[in-house]
């Protein structure tokens, strides 16, 4: 619980100084507007390198896992109900 | 640990698209507006000096305009591809979008929003003009 607190008050200060620096980047000036475009794909681009990124991280640990714990690993090891043969 | 890393991922994502719609829906104070009637099945174009087009739309290049989008019939929906400008044309509304065209050009612009038989041509065009000197 102590962590997920950390974790919040963390994010929680680390995003409004980088928001309020972005708002300032923001020109009125003519000439300096900001393009939508490349905001737009900037925030689908950042959102999806966090995608795939978090997408490999657990399609990785589940194909471990079934590599890791299938049957005929030499490292397994039965479960109590496999070794009295009760299943 | 894990719901941890959960939440403040979703957190991050959330303050991200949140900060992102706020710069991109910000309007430049010197934009100027352009009011835009959609109806079955044509775009209307009334510029700020008055003058008025229908089925293109001629702007600067280096300048900020503003949508006002309205609707005198059913949902229709602006949307300038090239330039990422998508916004629902409502009756009884005043919908907003601005954007900046960046060089001299010619885009399309279309209907977004099924409006009835007609709907696949409900199209017009964008004519991005160098600055005048």
């Amino acid at each position: 619980m102590r962590g997920i607190t950390a974790l919040l008050v963390a994010v929680l200060v680390a995003v409004p100084p980088a928001t309020a620096m972005q708002a300032h980047a923001a020109g009125d000036e003519p000439g300096e507007y900001l393009d939508r475009r490349v905001e737009i794909w900037n925030l689908f681009f950042r959102l999806m390198v966090v995608a795939f990124t978090i997408g490999a991280i657990v399609s990785g640990t589940m194909v471990w896992q079934v590599w890791r714990f299938r049957e005929s690993n030499p490292n397994a090891k039965p479960t109590p109900y496999e070794e009295k043969g009760e299943w | 640990m894990y719901i941890g890393v959960v939440v403040a991922l979703l957190v991050w994502v959330g303050a991200e698209a949140w900060n992102v719609e706020r710069l991109v829906e910000h309007v430049p104070e010197d934009a100027e507006v352009i009011r835009v009637t959609g109806q079955q099945w044509f775009w209307t174009f009334e510029h700020e000096d008055g003058t008025t087009e229908v089925g293109e739309l001629h702007v600067e290049a280096g300048k900020a305009y503003k949508f006002e989008i309205v609707s005198t019939d059913v949902i229709h929906s602006f949307n300038i591809h090239d330039y990422v400008v998508l916004m629902d044309a409502v009756p009884g509304r005043v919908n907003t979008v601005w954007f900046a065209p960046t060089e001299a050009g010619e885009h399309d612009i279309q209907c977004r929003e099924y409006c009835g038989l007609i709907h696949y041509n409900m199209r017009a065009t964008l004519y991005v003009e160098e600055p005048a000197a």
